[in-house]
């Protein structure tokens, strides 16, 4: 589970980001104030457009960066405190594919097994049932420079999760895959639901955001315009489909 | 966990050809293949010029007294063929053209100087530029200048000795080692410390910017390990490799000395032996291992800082001039390892090794130095690790 409350991220500018930004601001708010409640056992959406803040809160729950005030729990652990505990339960995928193209599928799954602690046997076992869950033993033992975009995708993923994560946080995990690889990962995140595991997904494709998310908050320049129930939202809305009331709630 | 971390970098580098390339391939060979070419081409050249018929011009010597000596002078020393000019115009003329390729200028009054025993001026004219041509004019010169000391000598019914009351003579006092210490001690210093920073450079980039800019940092700080330990994993690689640079550089220099012949001088061989002791080789790579952290030091926040390989590329190239620069401090004659020189990071390591060689090197040089580099070290790391863990560093 993920308690998220009055989480703020200032970011300093430099002289050059200043001058594109047009502004004399020396900081730039990235996160005002958010506060969320994500469960376990079900799939939260964060939404909002390009530079609404999602990857900064993303990586603030990740631990990659330090927020600038608020506070952040992972399954009851003070992630800001006592970030290395909190990491053991996060599983992250980026959003852009992050690999070793020199180094084999199975080099890279060992090597992040190695770094969570997580032991010989279980490994073995885990990377049996993530390669079949993800049709990889084709491909184990090329080079990660000669896969495909979907292939690497899988071993990103097979990446994230082979230390069994109880919280798992999707950056756009579907981003230009083709259609078979992106049902594929659909799959997976729903069955880390069904495995009671605390999924937070960020998307820009609507439909897949309706297949899957049981909550979902939209945040807009930092700040939060919507959190609760996709039941919620649905029943809320005031525009026929989904994209139509996004825009409209991103541009009131 | 650092071991691991090291263990796979040292992976992942192992297979990028491009470090490769500057870590072993370019180390090992460089030496061996431009020391090989350079005695070759030197080589060839002095034979061709040595085996060449030189044409020499002679101007004044209406006697034939030069020009029979030049003729009785052994084809042995170089051949030739001796043409008569009639004026110094044309001997420079035909120079210059290239028809000939030394001239000699007799004085017209070189018979009554002769006979008056007094001195007779010889003048050469040559083109300085063309290989072996200086050395053909002092070799004519210096035959012709015996044959007129033995004339003269026995028109004065003299010997050698009357005419040399004095003679000094010079004892170098310096072993072969301090003087090969001395002499060539600058060039060691100089290949370990440039192959040393060349051996790092990629890998710093590479692991650091490179990472960043893949997207592969990023996942690597989600994990449950300290940055320090990343840090410290990475960093064990780009000092292995600049390590392992730096001794396959010196390893190249010694299969072409010791193998293929390239140091056809005994002595020289003889003190290289005697040089290449396990303390010294150990005394070395203490040198070495600060200074290649100190290197590493440098460049990784420089990496870290870089928002991509172009640019950190841009920013480190010209730091290693700045770097290897003081190492030709080695060269100059004079500059001794004191209390000032013992602060100066490379410099110190230059002229400790120098005097390394040449055995000179007390324990307390050896220590300060080996503390200073230590400690600059120590400082580098700490500004790795201040850089590294700066957000706006770390992602883009």
């Amino acid at each position: 589970m993920i308690q998220v409350s009055n989480l703020r991220k200032e970011f300093l500018l430099t002289r050059q980001q200043k001058k594109e930004l047009n502004t004399t601001e020396n900081k730039a708010l990235a996160v005002s104030d958010l506060s969320l409640s994500c469960q376990a056992g079900r799939i939260f959406s964060l939404l909002g457009p390009n530079g609404a803040g999602k990857t900064t809160t993303l990586r603030m729950l990740a631990t990659l960066i330090e927020p600038s005030s608020g506070k952040i729990q992972i399954n009851g652990i003070d992630a800001i405190a006592h970030p290395q505990q909190a990491r053991m339960q996060i599983g992250f995928l980026t959003g852009s594919t992050g690999l070793y193209a020199r180094l084999t599928p199975i080099e890279v799954i060992d090597y992040y097994a190695d770094l969570y602690g997580v032991e010989k046997s279980i490994r073995e076992q885990r990377k049996e049932e993530l390669f079949t869950l993800l049709h990889m033993n084709d491909f184990l033992h090329k080079r990660i420079g000669k896969l495909s975009t979907g292939m690497k995708q899988k071993v990103s993923i097979c990446r994230t999760m082979i230390h069994d994560p109880s919280v798992v946080i999707f950056d756009e995990p579907t981003s230009g895959l083709d259609v078979i690889t992106a049902e594929n990962i659909i799959k997976l995140i729903r069955s880390c639901k069904d495995q009671g595991k605390t999924v937070i997904f960020s998307s820009h494709i609507m439909s897949e955001v309706d297949l899957l998310c049981d909550d979902l908050a939209i945040i807009h320049k930092g700040e939060l315009k919507f959190s609760g129930t996709m039941q919620d939202f649905k029943s809320q809305m005031q525009t026929p489909n989904l994209t139509e009331e996004f825009i409209r709630i991103v541009q009131a | 966990m650092i071991f691991r971390i090291f263990r796979k970098e040292l992976l992942d580098t192992l297979r990028d050809r491009r470090t490769l390339m500057t870590m072993l391939v370019i180390p090992i060979l460089i030496f061996p293949i431009t020391l090989n070419v350079f005695v070759e081409v030197s080589k060839s050249f002095e034979e061709s010029a040595s085996a060449k018929t030189v044409k020499i011009g002679v101007v004044g010597d209406d006697q034939n007294h030069f020009i029979k000596q030049l003729k009785s002078i052994p084809d042995s020393l170089g051949p030739k063929k001796v043409l008569v000019f009639s004026d110094s115009t044309k001997l420079r003329g035909a120079i210059d053209s290239k028809k000939i390729e030394l001239g000699l200028i007799v004085p017209k009054n070189e018979a009554s100087l002769r006979a008056k025993e007094q001195t007779v001026q010889l003048t050469w004219l040559l083109d300085a530029a063309e290989v072996g041509r200086n050395e053909r004019a002092q070799l004519y010169g210096s035959s012709l200048q015996a044959f007129a000391d033995a004339e003269r000598l026995n028109k004065l019914g003299l010997r050698s000795e009357q005419i040399k009351p004095l003679q000094n003579t010079t004892i170098n006092c310096a072993s072969d080692k301090k003087m090969i210490g001395q002499l060539a001690g600058g060039f060691l210093p100089y290949i370990f410390i440039a192959f040393g920073f060349i051996g790092c450079m990629y890998p710093a980039i590479d692991l650091f910017t490179g990472e960043k800019e893949r997207g592969t940092l990023e996942t690597l700080l989600t994990v449950p390990v300290s940055r320090w330990k990343i840090l410290v994993g990475k960093m064990l690689v780009v000092v292995s490799s600049g390590m392992l640079a730096a001794t396959c550089a010196l390893l190249g220099l010694f299969i072409s000395i010791e193998f293929l012949d390239l140091a056809a001088n005994k002595e020289l061989l003889d003190v290289i032996h005697s040089v290449l002791t396990p303390t010294f080789i150990i005394s070395m790579f203490a040198l070495l291992m600060p200074l290649v952290i100190f290197f590493a030091g440098v460049m990784i926040p420089i990496a870290i800082y870089a928002k991509s390989f172009k640019e950190a590329q841009s920013i480190i190239t010209p730091l290693n001039i700045v770097m290897v620069l003081p190492a030709m401090i080695g060269f100059f004659p004079g500059i001794e390892l004191n209390f000032t020189t013992a602060f100066i990071p490379v410099v110190n390591v230059v002229l400790a090794t120098k005097e390394l060689i040449g055995g000179t090197l007390s324990l307390g040089s050896f220590l300060s130095v080996f503390g200073v580099m230590f400690l600059l070290a120590c400082v580098a790391i700490s500004l790795s690790l201040r850089q590294f863990g700066k957000e706006s560093n770390i992602l883009n």
